[in-house]
């Protein structure tokens, strides 16, 4: 095992309308407001997370220490279904510049570097609903490779009528919901000195692939996470699925951070949890961390 | 290590073909034949042609021919390895477009074939069809995904995640992308990069693969290797999100990345293989980012994107393709469409007309994205 990752801000949203974004500070609330779903959600949770670590700008030079990495599922899939209708009802003419752009996955992070002026690496990773725990495992390996300070990371996904449609089509019994998490995670020795409040440290990350349908890859997510924490199953209090409810919104990439910021928050300090997500795609991923500041 | 590589690509299909077109400085570049295009301008494109399918994921169909044959460079025969250390990392901005512009227009489409629609699809389809149980992911970084994707997959293995690999990328050519870069003024009919005249870029198709593996996985097997992943960077530009920063900040700092992380200066490279679109903005934001990281002597730099178009989220597994091939041969393949280069760039030395003989141990690629995304590997001779 490797270094402890701090983890030193965290938030999370599952609203995207005009009325969420009216807290947000000018010029990120303007940002927000003429950008598609997924980025929206991100703008808020991204943006909080680093307010809450005590490490927003909005201004000046990109911080080139300071990066993100977000993991998404469904990524541009609405502005891609946006775009695509317009073209079909109106051929070339009405091809918008401005959904073209940003039918790219990576336009939330994208959106989120510009208004949050993260010059850093930058990366958007898709692996289903383990996406944001491997957007989060990635971000670990930044940090702990020296490559970043800083990295924002974290999973979002956004919902609406096509991106349902297709869930069903393709018989993957998700119910897509609107949600977002993001981290800030750093060294924890940069964390202690600068005085932050440290939630959890990032022990170890994996991921993991099950081609065949109907079984998980689950267990070898975990086994690959505590390879890399240094530890086994019996050190872990607690082993978490980020599952949701049937029936219930799915928050899919941001299901693996939601769920590993919710068991830090009632975990006793130096207790270590796990985290494993999993989807019908057959990826799989899991995180190991200890609450509070205890390496 | 690198110990194989696949193409399809609209220079042929294999890794031959692909390589004989760019050293003969050939383009694939042409009218659009496959789809109607009569009502999009600029209609042009390099697409590929002699590749008989009626596999309606055709990004998918392209992405398991590539990676066929990386395998069997590599010698490598996935079912007798422990598939947990087998992965796959595979870039792509369109996936199954196809099959979403037909389910979109509410056409029949089975279970199937809705499962392959999302950018994982491509992916996801290679780890099921090698039975890989390693970790699985695909990079959105739209034009720099591939480059990304070999990045993360040298990471994984550095790392222990994994001991073999597949890493690349896979795009297709469809009406969705090529109105899109039309809309936005960013095509032209030939693709020019570097060049006084170049207007835009042209786009392209097909797929890259690479077999990215552990030294001691490679050694076990007694499999060849083709090059060393020696460095890996990446940065964003947080600028603008379809134009590039001017100045060249996040692919330099991308750049110097790869550099430090291969812990070689940057007079030790010998040839660049730049990001090069043959857009206004990109070749001259590339020409300062490489003007300054490469002061005061000027290193080979060529860009493939005359010659196969911009194949997007595989754009920068073909370049990595092409530099295990420049490591292999010292041989670098001239800039197809180039002919007078752009004073602005004039700081490049970039190879056109022929190809030209080099001697080359190290060598860089670079690739650049919508949303200020950047990303460069550093590679050396095996």
């Amino acid at each position: 095992m490797t270094d402890g990752v701090a983890l030193t801000g965290a938030a999370w949203t599952h609203a995207a309308d005009d009325a969420a974004l009216a807290p947000l500070a000018e010029p990120l609330r303007t940002r927000a407001l003429r950008a598609e779903r997924v980025t929206r959600l991100v703008l808020v949770a991204g943006s909080r997370a680093l307010e809450l670590a005590g490490l927003a700008v909005d201004a000046g030079p990109p911080r080139v220490d300071v990066g993100v990495v977000l993991g998404t599922m469904l990524g541009c899939f609405l502005t891609n279904a946006a775009y695509a209708e317009r073209l079909a009802e109106a051929g070339p003419p009405g091809a918008s510049p401005r959904l073209f752009a940003a039918t790219v996955s990576n336009a939330a992070a994208g959106e989120l570097a510009i208004a949050c002026r993260l010059g850093g690496p930058t990366a958007t990773l898709s692996a289903g609903r383990a996406s944001g725990l491997v957007a989060l495992g990635h971000a670990v390996d930044l940090v702990r490779d020296g490559r970043a300070t800083t990295i924002v990371a974290g999973g979002a996904d956004a919902t609406g009528e096509a991106a349902t449609r297709w869930t069903r089509d393709a018989a993957l019994g998700l119910a897509p919901g609107d949600a977002a998490a993001l981290a800030v995670l750093e060294p924890l020795a940069v964390a202690r000195a600068r005085g932050a409040a440290i939630l959890g440290t990032l022990l170890g990350w994996g991921a993991a692939f099950e081609p065949r349908a109907g079984a998980s890859g689950g267990d070898a997510a975990l086994d690959a996470a505590l390879r890399d924490a240094g530890l086994r199953r019996a050190d872990v209090a607690r082993i978490v699925g980020a599952t949701t409810a049937e029936g219930r919104p799915d928050p899919l990439a941001a299901c693996g951070p939601l769920a590993l910021v919710a068991t830090l928050a009632e975990t006793p300090p130096g207790t270590a949890i796990a985290v494993v997500a999993t989807c019908p795609t057959g990826h799989a991923a899991a995180v190991v961390a200890r609450a509070g500041d205890v390496a | 290590m690198i110990t194989g590589c696949g193409v399809v690509s609209p220079l042929g299909i294999g890794v031959p073909a692909f390589w004989d077109g760019l050293v003969a400085g050939r383009t694939a570049v042409g009218p659009i034949v496959r789809f109607d295009t009569a009502d999009l301008d600029p209609r042009h494109a390099a697409e590929v042609a002699d590749f008989p399918t009626a596999d309606p994921d055709r990004a998918g169909a392209f992405l398991l021919r590539a990676a066929t044959e990386a395998c069997t460079e590599a010698g490598l025969d996935v079912a007798t390895l422990d598939p947990d250390r087998v992965g796959a990392v595979i870039g792509t901005t369109l996936g199954g477009m196809q099959i979403f512009e037909r389910w979109l227009a509410g056409g029949d489409v089975a279970t199937t074939e809705a499962e392959r629609i999302p950018y994982h699809a491509p992916a996801v389809r290679l780890a099921r069809a090698l039975g890989c149980r390693g970790p699985v992911a695909t990079p959105q970084l739209a034009c720099a995904s591939s480059t990304h994707a070999i990045a993360l997959a040298a990471d994984w293995v550095r790392r222990g995640r994994a001991d073999v690999v597949l890493a690349g990328g896979t795009d297709l050519l469809c009406r969705f992308v090529v109105a899109g870069f039309n809309c936005l003024r960013a095509t032209a009919e030939t693709a020019r990069p570097f060049d006084v005249r170049r207007r835009g870029l042209v786009l392209g198709e097909g797929a890259a693969v690479v077999v990215v593996e552990s030294m001691d996985a490679a050694a076990r097997r007694g499999a060849d290797v083709v090059a060393r992943v020696l460095g890996v960077g990446g940065a964003g530009d947080a600028v603008h999100m379809t134009a590039p920063d001017r100045e060249g900040g996040g692919a330099a700092r991308a750049i110097a990345a790869a550099l430090g992380d291969a812990g070689i200066r940057a007079g030790e490279v010998d040839f660049v293989s730049a990001h090069g679109t043959g857009t206004p903005y990109n070749d001259a934001m590339e020409a300062a980012a490489l003007g300054r990281l490469f002061e005061p002597q000027a290193v080979p730099v060529n860009s493939i994107k005359g010659a196969i178009g911009h194949t997007l989220g595989a754009a920068g597994a073909f370049e990595a393709v092409m530099c295990t091939r420049v490591l292999a041969t010292g041989t670098v393949p001239p800039t197809a469409g180039l002919e007078e280069l752009d004073p602005a760039c004039a700081g490049l030395d970039v190879v056109h007309g022929a190809a030209r003989s080099e001697d080359v141990a190290v060598v860089l690629t670079t690739s650049s994205g919508f949303a200020g995304t950047n990303a460069a590997v550093v590679f050396g001779r095996a």
